[in-house]
């Protein structure tokens, strides 16, 4: 025997018992029970990859959104037409101005019509290089005083790349705090891939409302003490009849600093839309300020003692409607404990200028109420004590809910908070989702199959080749390890394809054994003595397989580049079942015959 | 040696079969099966029960399919006009035999809400909120939220009031954008709410108990999908061909492609026939079929190149016969192995499973069949003119005996 074939024997070992500790974490998913080793800190820093399974196997969501990308242009050309405006009355004074825009997306054109003809002189080329960087001249009508603008075509793309990628971070950033294990959210040109595995069933609408969520947060001053709300609670309390379980309240509190005296009044009720009934209703002479607006809060009535109760109703503030500051100042956003109360809350930090707009409305408005408004209720309207500095603010969340509900509640406000509102709507153009328990139906179906099929093919290589056909059967058995190993080391994901795919190497590995061993046959048939007919056997086969081999290993290479989701899977694991494949039928079993009969001299070979 | 050594055979070792002699009927029958498989296409197209050339999953043709289970026995017909009674036209409902009272449910529509109903959803908000004041509904395709663009600020109940008196339920209406936009964005009910909804109204409440499965492709992801599948086809039967071209030579390469063609072409008539569902696994299935088949033609081939080096006496045609023999018997074992797994996928195995298995099984059995009878005889071929060229380097290639 050569010394060669104990390096080899060697190298073969250390392989497999590497494939077999690279696979420990995987199995123990599957088995879902933890082993002494794995729980070892330098065994989990050595071997952290495994097998994911897809979404079919565990169940799960695959959206697949495209990014409305011509929005976020028109959007941005709706802006730059107030802006125009704004800024031609202001540094030109010319009054009159009127900008239109016409077209969506790249054909957006803004009409810019002047009152008169002299009027249109003043956008000069000064005033023209301003918006240089977002505009270009389109032609006018110098007639009727009209100039044309559109929009420079490397801003649209860089517009357009930037909508998807901030998509991109909005939904990565949302998807992070659903506490997903491997969330997967993807960029493909003007799509955005998400793919989130082991969701409970009544997990997909909140997760797809959340990802598509566009919140909007804003913060707005709350006027207090208006004669207006006496005029209109007198009106609730006469028309109480009317409205069932509409009620007025009261607040009064003192300021702090200055000891000055501060009451309101408020309509409540216990149904939201008994108040939006009432506000709907009102007399002309009641309409609301075009300047003020009411939203509502949800708030726990207190008892006599102060103390806040189970009960829950719906409460009025009369607010200025111009929203003094809005979350596009916002940089951070925390899930945190309020100390007193023991309830989940949101610290949410604003931006330099957003800190400084904040101190000085605060500073303004001491002792007033400023609303926290988020999608268009009132989260709080706490009492400004004083000026507050560093730009940090707090939304505690209300009632007496679940305390998990709460936290949940808290941790996806945040997620919508931190990463702001959606520069473009997201269109869904594909979806699947797969409940939980399908998933392990399919794997018991598919593993009956698996091992029905995998038996046959033992038994049937046994009968035909008996002392050969073990040394396949154990090289096949080697396969699926070294297979499994490899998809581990690539973390890749096992889908139902995958698996078919893996069973499908099982009967291709045989593919190259028989092969060979009718090579072998052939040579002994010829006169060959076996380890002469061995060698030859094993020679002559090699390129054959290994054509076959490569010709599949194309089918693979396409299948992965062109396909999406499960095909990607399927693509994956037969590519490395390929692989596999040539090592173990050429390689691994040339050594295990080489043992045969090198180790005396045979004069038969049992194939 | 002296002794001779037996082995446990299927095939004994000094057969000789004339394969080559009976490539002409049996090129005739292969033409035939691909004709058949051709024809299939405009024909179910036409056949009432089936009315598409494949049975084409959501992927490739776009809409909705959903898993649905029901709570009690129901017959395809009475799920349809529940379906429509709720809405969903034209809905297709396929039993699944496996699982009890379990439905697959498609239809064409990808999002709750139809471009009818949103433009008359548009024409009552302009009704109800005055014309100027609304400046656009838009809704896309496939989307799960409309938005409303407005001129001038207006309450949230008035747009839901509206929106709910033309029929559009919606699970939340908020401001979209900056408060100057004045644009609301109206997040729709989901579609397996939707469709969970009509059922439960027409056969009675708790009909449903869930819908386990769903999935929904938009008209344009479909035909990229579909795009894609060809594509894929395409280059997968080219690179194949270079790699052939590379490893053997220029007469090789044709009798390859043609049998892969053959291979592929045969699975899809198998599907036509069977009216199985056609959908992306099914493109998975052909590539691994034409991977499959190359493979089985390669074993073949290789051995005549070796052969045309060893019996130089010998005439091509007889060579080639005399290689299809001695790799007969690999040829035999390795189809009866794979088509042992995948009959085995395809009898126990579920869905995306079942259907690959069915696509191998008949890959298998072509795949073999036309390494032998299709592959060979266009070798032979172009073996014949390529040696007639050479030999009479000057004459037309029409003279060319076949």
């Amino acid at each position: 025997m050569e010394r060669s074939f104990y390096y080899r024997v060697v190298a073969y070992s250390i392989l497999t018992l590497l494939s077999a500790a690279v696979l420990i974490p995987s199995v123990e998913d599957w088995m879902q029970r933890p082993n002494k080793l794995s729980e070892q800190a330098w065994f989990k820093k050595i071997i952290n990859r495994k097998i994911a399974l897809g979404l079919d196997l565990q169940g799960g969501l695959h959206l697949v959104y495209e990014v409305q990308v011509d929005k976020a242009v028109s959007d941005k050309a709706d802006r730059l037409s107030a802006q125009i405006e704004e800024k031609l009355a202001k540094d030109k004074k010319v009054r009159g101005v009127k900008v239109r825009r016409e077209g969506d997306g790249a054909e957006a054109r803004l009409h810019v019509v002047f009152p008169t003809k002299t009027d249109a002189r003043k956008l000069d080329a000064a005033f023209e290089r301003e918006f240089a960087k977002y505009l270009t001249r389109d032609g006018g009508n110098d007639a009727a005083g009209e100039i044309i603008f559109k929009m420079d075509a490397d801003y649209i793309d860089e517009l357009r790349s930037y909508a998807v990628s901030q998509g991109v971070e909005t939904i990565k950033n949302r998807v992070d705090k659903l506490g997903v294990t491997e969330p997967v959210v993807q960029r493909k040109q003007n799509d955005i891939i998400v793919e989130l595995a082991g969701l409970s069933q009544g997990d997909f609408e909140r997760v797809k409302s959340l990802i598509g969520k566009t919140a909007q947060l804003e913060f707005k001053m709350v006027d207090d003490g208006t004669e207006y709300m006496q005029k209109l609670g007198a009106h609730a309390d006469s028309h109480k009849a009317q409205y069932f379980g509409l009620d007025v309240g009261y607040d009064a509190w003192t300021a702090k600093d200055s000891g000055t005296q501060h009451s309101d009044v408020y309509i409540k009720a216990k149904d939201k839309a008994t108040l939006e009934k009432f506000v709907k209703e009102l007399p002309s002479e009641l309409a609301i300020p075009s300047d003020h607006e009411i939203l509502f809060e949800l708030t726990s009535r207190r008892n006599d003692e102060g103390e806040e109760t189970q009960d829950k109703v719906w409460r009025s503030y009369y607010l200025h409607r111009r929203a003094e500051l809005t979350g596009e100042y916002l940089t951070d956003a925390e899930v945190g404990w309020d100390p007193n109360t023991g309830r989940p809350e949101v610290s949410i930090t604003f931006d330099s200028e957003g800190a400084s707009l904040f101190e000085k409305i605060s500073g303004n408005n001491v002792g007033r109420r400023m609303a926290i408004i988020l999608d268009e209720k009132v989260n709080s309207a706490p009492t400004i004590e004083g000026r507050i500095g560093g730009g940090r603010a707090r939304i505690t969340l209300g009632g007496f809910s679940d305390p998990y509900q709460l936290q949940q509640e808290a941790k996806d406000l945040v997620a919508v908070l931190r990463t702001g509102a959606l520069p473009a709507p997201l269109k869904k153009t594909f979806e699947t989702q797969v409940g939980p328990t399908l998933g392990p139906e399919a794997v018991n179906k598919a593993k009956t199959s698996m091992i029905i099929g995998t038996l046959a093919v033992i038994i049937f290589m046994l009968v035909y080749y008996r002392g050969a056909g073990l040394i396949a059967d154990i090289a096949m058995m080697f396969n699926v390890v070294f297979l499994l190993a490899v998809l581990a080391m690539l973390q890749a994901t096992l889908t139902l394809p995958g698996i078919a795919a893996v069973v499908l190497t099982i009967g291709m590995a045989v593919d190259a054994n028989i092969i060979i061993y009718e090579r072998i046959r052939e040579e002994l048939r010829a006169g060959k003595s076996p380890r002469s007919a061995v060698q030859a056997g094993f020679g002559r086969a090699f390129w054959t397989v290994f054509d076959a081999h490569v010709t599949n290993l194309v089918a693979g290479v396409v299948l992965y580049s062109y396909g999406t989701g499960p095909i990607r899977g399927f693509a994956v694991s037969l590519m490395a079942g390929i692989v596999c494949n040539l090592f173990t039928s050429v390689w691994l079993s040339r050594a295990m015959f080489d043992w045969t009969v090198g180790r005396k001299k045979v004069a038969t070979l049992s194939i | 040696m002296s002794q001779k050594q037996h082995f446990f055979e299927l095939i004994r070792p000094d057969h000789n079969f004339d394969f080559v002699g009976k490539t002409r009927p049996l090129l005739g029958i292969s033409l035939l099966l691909v004709l058949l498989s051709f024809v299939m296409l405009p024909l179910n197209s036409i056949l009432p029960s089936r009315g598409h050339a494949l049975n084409f999953a959501i992927d490739f043709r776009g809409g909705t399919e959903m898993r649905v289970d029901f709570s009690k026995k129901l017959t395809p017909s009475e799920i349809r006009d529940a379906m429509e009674s709720g809405g969903f036209k034209d809905s297709e409902v396929v039993p699944l035999p496996e699982f009890n009272n379990a439905f697959l449910v498609r239809f064409t529509a990808v999002s709750p809400l139809s471009p009818e109903q949103a433009k008359k959803a548009e024409g009552t908000l302009r009704d109800r909120l005055g014309q100027d004041t609304v400046r656009k509904f838009e809704f896309s395709e496939g989307g799960d939220k409309a938005y409303v663009r407005l001129n001038k600020p207006v309450g949230i109940e008035a747009i839901v009031g509206v929106l709910n008196e033309s029929g559009i339920t919606t699970a939340q209406v908020q401001r979209f954008g900056r408060p100057e936009d004045n644009t609301y964005e109206v997040v729709l009910i989901g579609l397996d709410t939707e469709v969970r909804k009509a059922l439960d109204t027409k056969l009675g409440a708790g009909s449903v108990v869930s819908i386990p499965q769903v999935g929904s492709v938009g008209a344009k992801a479909g035909k990229e999908l579909r795009d894609n599948g060809i594509i894929s086809l395409l280059a997968a039967i080219g690179f194949i061909m270079l790699y052939i071209l590379v490893r053997f030579d220029f007469r090789y390469g044709p009798g390859t492609v043609i049998a892969l063609l053959h291979d592929a072409i045969l699975v899809m008539g198998a599907f036509a026939i069977t009216y199985k569902e056609f959908s992306l696994t099914t493109i998975a299935a052909i590539l691994t079929v034409i991977g499959y088949s190359m493979n089985d033609t390669i074993v073949v081939f290789d051995r005549i190149r070796e052969n045309t080096t060893r019996l130089r006496d010998k005439k091509f045609a007889q060579i080639v016969n005399i290689s299809v023999n001695e790799t007969l018997s690999r040829t035999i074992l390795t189809s009866a192995t794979v088509f042992l797994v995948t009959l085995a996928m395809n009898v126990w195995g579920t869905g995306v499973i079942r259907d690959f298995a069915f696509a191998m099984n008949v890959g298998v059995i072509v795949g073999t069949y036309s390494s032998i009878f299709v592959a060979s005889p266009v070798l032979i071929w172009l073996n014949d003119k390529s040696n007639a060229s050479q030999r009479k380097p000057r004459a037309k290639s029409g003279t060319t005996p076949v």
